[in-house]
């Protein structure tokens, strides 16, 4: 094509030049040189044709770019970093609020404030990566009035003073002084009351809510109450009363899209000796229920039940004639699972992401029974269970009298007394509690001295799921922030993958943000349930099927498709153009340079 | 020339304190997550199709029935078999797979639970599996459910070459795909450790891109070698299982649940002469002690448990008044410890981690202030970068192209 075109051009100049040379100009104009001059103007012609086709060119390319473009819901990359970054360099602080009452002393209540603030100002090896914000005010209360520190304070000054006098404290019931408490500070502020009277026998409570009180001797001093105080708040209403860097403070058995599965697994090793039944459903109204409601915030928690049939455990037991029974012990515990004949993990209920806590009572055929767990120390176990970490419990539960099976129908379906059963889940909630890293034991024994604790019948005491939710909401938020990050930098590391508009939906900021507010104005319950949903969502966005690097061709492999055509068919066009115009220029300097010659002659 | 001589030592001396900086902050932060191991899965892979590869499924079968064996059940278990031995036609045999010409072990004899099998065994559905991104249709038997807390055995076995394996006679699982996938899966906290075991030719290439801590890597041959069959069953017809997982399983059968046998002991028990390859093993990005891990910390599973040692008596107290305190119970947890041949302290040896990639930036950015076309080279051999490199050529493709059309014309 080039060949022909210049040839064409030749020819074209030729006959340009033997048109201007046809009239065959008289000597007159000596000067006028055919190769430097012509006298008629350049024809638009070819100029116009070519860049006509070099501009239909580069029409096309926006229509074509256009058609290869892959769509990519816009993400919120920048509220993203900025979000990451301000979780990074500032930690996440949960303001917590504390509030001593004196009753009954008559000392200076900045002398008391001083010492229980330095106890509570100690670092402690919790978490890093959020720290709470701690503010403490101290009452001395003299009955007519109070003496405050700091004297103005929105905690401590909700107080009515003289609404407590150690009278209160007589009575031996414990549940209804802690109604009392309850009642008087009421329970719209999150503020932990800690209240100290002097005076009594010497008892010191946890209530269930988020009051403690102590009853000290007539001669005691303030001093050691306030070392006492502090030590209650750091250890019982921050830490929760847990074993610092036990495992569980690691691991919260919850899954990542909020959900924990209760399934309770009734095993009955051999149905040939004897089938046992439960009556799951009124212990599910009575005990679990009130404890799902209040782990609400936590976790969403569903239930559900099956009895098992044919289930040997996985370890031998030996008799211990002394003990007149089958005996295990703790070390063989990690083999008594199962995991071959016990098919527990049958729920079609549970969501993919959502976290399945198996509980198993386990019912030994009639060649182990009764079966005993031994403890190290020689002793027998109470519980006769175990827990797995992120797993769930095992109890074995000894059907009564399986030893004189004179009077034992073994034919016959038996249902699992109604006290049993109640035992059983009693230690079902301690395991679950284990679970989350809280022990059972209603006494916290501290080293400046021993408090009771007050069980709630929901299972967790109001600043037991305090603790929950501030733990649940750091570990939600981060590792919400952390998500989002993985997947803004995935998405930006694939530039030709499709992102669906689902996955700019579910990557929001926005309900992290709402976490970081509502945990940093003290609004535990509605951060963890929040953070809960940023997080599930965002997993939700990172784990998306489309995203998938095998299913998306690069860049390079779109170049590779079209460049054979385009490149090769637009480098000839805009050469063509090129040339053109150069050419078009060079007649038009020749016209001209005739004309400017022309002018002075005539 | 004098000048480039001098700023060498001048870039050790800048390089030296950021390495030592960065090495503190690595420290740092490996030792923040400690998380303890809580559950053991394994993802057996047999990638191959057709008659003639029996040996492979019997491999990945063989290796399904000794985890299962040492503890780990059937739902942490994900089995991929490309091909259907057991129901081949020409398998002498129905409904039975061997992996020994004495026929004592039926493989395919009860309860195995193949999750993936025949055409769903593809490089896809596998990076599915590794990275958790399913359809919402899937069930929970087929995904690998695993936590910030798992140690995962990945089994694959099949034909392979330099730096990738074969999927179904028809596609490619690439070093890169299995690194990358590696990596997301660490980002999403998806192991605590992996033991990646490859049994096929070359597969210590296949390990080649591996950069994600807590990664242990074993393959039957170098690169440049192959992996053989172990013998031939004359009755079934085809060879009946490969060398390397032969000795692997000749190891296993002398262990139950109850040994604690160390990785190194598996990985020395390999003979060159006998699996007529070099079993390549690769531990820098692992932090622990091969002597110090025992084998069912990937190849069975021991469960963690503690002493439930108090019900929590919320039920029975709703109607009594004041309760005694209960003293007499001991309140020392009975842990139980996992069985470990010795104390691991994880602190002390995480230390000796530096990040490839991040030692790289701060070799790159060093070098950038000082000599550009060092930088250039270092890109080049390290293959950092290596898109710009080829948008680089494509451009460079461009003057090319018009003037070869220039001189056309």
């Amino acid at each position: 094509m080039a060949e022909i075109s210049e040839a064409h051009d030749s020819d074209s100049s030729k006959l340009q030049d033997n048109g201007s040379e046809a009239p065959q100009r008289p000597e007159s104009e000596p000067d006028f040189d055919p190769k430097l001059m012509r006298k008629t103007k350049p024809g638009l012609k070819r100029l116009f044709l070519t860049f006509s086709v070099l501009f239909s060119f580069l029409l096309g390319f926006p229509f074509l770019w256009k058609s290869v473009e892959i769509y990519r819901s816009p993400l919120p990359f920048s509220e993203i970093d900025s979000l990451s970054t301000q979780l990074r360099s500032d930690n996440l602080l949960l303001p917590l609020h504390f509030h001593a009452l004196f009753v009954g002393f008559d000392s200076d209540p900045d002398s008391v404030r001083r010492p229980i603030l330095s106890e509570i100002a100690k670092p402690t090896s919790q978490n890093p990566k959020c720290s709470n914000n701690y503010t403490l005010s101290v009452t001395v209360d003299l009955g007519s009035r109070c003496l405050r520190s700091p004297t103005s304070s929105p905690h401590s000054s909700s107080y009515r003073c003289g609404s407590i006098t150690a009278s209160d404290f007589v009575q031996n019931d414990d549940v209804a002084v802690d109604e009392r408490l309850a009642s008087v500070f009421g329970g719209k502020n999150n503020g932990y009351s800690v209240v100290v009277v002097k005076g009594g026998s010497e008892r010191a409570v946890v209530g269930k809510h988020r009051h403690a009180w102590m009853v000290v001797g007539d001669g005691s001093e303030v001093e050691v109450a306030a070392l006492k105080v502090a030590e209650l708040l750091v250890k019982v209403f921050i830490n929760g009363g847990r074993e610092e860097g036990s495992i569980q403070n690691e691991f919260m058995p919850v899954g990542t899209n909020g959900k924990i599965v209760l399934s309770f697994n009734l095993l009955n090793a051999d149905p040939r000796d004897w089938v046992y039944d439960w009556d799951f459903e009124k212990i599910d109204d009575t005990l679990l229920a009130p404890m799902i409601e209040a782990l609400g915030p936590v976790a969403n928690i569903s239930v559900e039940s099956q009895v098992l049939y044919h289930t040997p455990k996985a370890l031998f037991s030996y008799w211990n004639q002394k003990l007149e029974s089958y005996v295990f012990s703790t070390k063989d515990l990690p083999f008594f699972v199962n995991s071959n004949e016990w098919h527990l993990d049958t729920s079609i209920a549970a969501g993919e992401r959502s976290k399945i806590l198996q509980f198993a009572v386990y019912v030994p055929s009639a060649k182990e029974c009764p079966l005993l767990l031994q403890l190290p120390n020689g002793e027998i176990s109470k519980t006769n269970g175990f827990v797995s970490p992120m797993w769930g419990g095992v109890i074995v539960w000894n059907p009564r009298g399986c030893l004189k099976d004179t009077d034992f129908e073994s034919s016959a379906k038996n249902i699992i007394p109604i006290q049993d059963l109640e035992n059983m889940f009693e230690v079902f909630i301690g395991q679950f509690r284990q679970l989350f890293g809280f022990k059972s034991v209603n006494v916290y024994a501290g080293a400046s001295g021993d408090w009771n604790l007050l069980p709630s019948e929901r299972g967790f005491t109001e600043w037991e799921l305090d603790v929950l939710s501030r733990q649940q909401t750091c570990f939600n938020l981060h590792s919400c922030v952390t998500t989002l990050g993985s997947l803004s930098r995935l998405v930006q590391s694939l530039p030709r993958m499709i992102i669906m508009d689902e996955i700019g939906k579910q990557a929001r900021y926005q309900d992290a943000k709402l976490a970081l507010s509502n945990a940093s104005s003290g609004e535990y319950e509605y951060s963890a349930a929040s953070s809960g949903k940023a997080r599930s969502l965002a997993e939700d966005a990172f784990l998306h099927p489309s995203i998938m690097s095998v299913s998306y061709y690069s860049f390079e492999h779109c170049f590779a498709v079209y460049s054979p055509f385009f490149l090769p068919v637009s480098m000839h066009v805009m050469l063509a153009a090129l040339r053109e115009l150069r050419r078009y220029k060079q007649e038009k300097a020749k016209y001209l340079a005739w004309k400017a010659k022309e002018k002075p002659a005539s | 020339m004098e000048t480039f001589n001098n700023s060498k030592p001048i870039l050790l001396f800048l390089l030296l304190p950021c390495l030592l900086l960065y090495s503190l902050i690595a420290f740092n932060s490996s030792s923040v997550e400690a998380a303890m191991h809580t559950n053991n899965w394994a993802v057996l892979v047999c990638t191959s199709r057709f008659w003639f590869n029996y040996r492979h499924m019997a491999n990945t079968l063989s290796l399904y029935r000794t985890v299962k064996r040492l503890g780990i059940p059937d739902e942490r278990i994900i089995l991929m078999l490309a091909d259907d031995m057991a129901c081949n036609t020409r398998n002498k045999y129905p409904a039975q797979v061997f992996n020994n010409e004495n026929h004592r072990l039926n493989l395919y004899g009860d309860n195995v639970e193949v999750d993936y099998r025949g055409y769903e065994v593809t490089v896809e559905n596998f990076l599915r599996v590794l990275t958790g991104r399913h359809e919402t249709a899937v069930p929970r038997s087929k995904r690998l459910l695993s936590d910030e807390g798992s140690h995962i055995l990945l089994y694959m076995t099949g034909h392979g070459g330099d730096e990738f394996l074969k999927f179904q006679d028809s596609e490619e699982l690439q070093s890169h795909d299995l690194a990358d996938a590696v990596k997301q899966m660490k980002e999403k906290h998806r192991f605590k450790e992996l033991l990646i075991m490859v049994d096929t030719c070359q597969a210590a290439t296949l390990f080649n891109q591996l950069q994600s801590p807590g990664v242990l890597a074993i393959g039957s041959s170098m690169k440049g070698e192959n992996s053989y069959s172990h013998h031939l069953d004359s009755d079934v017809g085809v060879s009946v299982v490969d060398r390397f997982t032969y000795y692997t399983l000749a190891f296993f059968e002398r262990l139950n649940i109850y040994d604690n046998a160390s990785l190194s002991s598996l990985f020395s028990s390999y003979n060159p002469s006998l699996l007529m390859s070099t079993a390549y093993y690769r531990k820098d990005p692992y932090k622990r002690n091969l002597e110090e891990v025992p084998v069912t910390n990937f190849f069975g599973s021991v469960m963690e448990t503690i002493h439930t040692d108090a019900a929590y008596k919320a039920l029975s107290r709703i109607n009594s008044g004041r309760f005694e305190a209960q003293t007499s119970l001991d309140q020392s947890v009975h842990h139980i410890e996992r069985r470990m041949p010795m104390k691991v302290n994880d602190q002390e040896e995480t230390h000796n981690i530096i990040p490839e990639g991040n030692k790289q930036l701060l070799q790159g950015e060093e070098g950038a202030s000082k000599c550009p076309w060092s930088t250039f080279c270092n890109k080049f051999r390290k293959g950092e970068n290596v898109d710009i490199l080829v948008n680089y050529g494509l451009v460079a493709m461009i003057p090319l192209l018009v003037i070869l059309t220039w001189l056309v014309q």
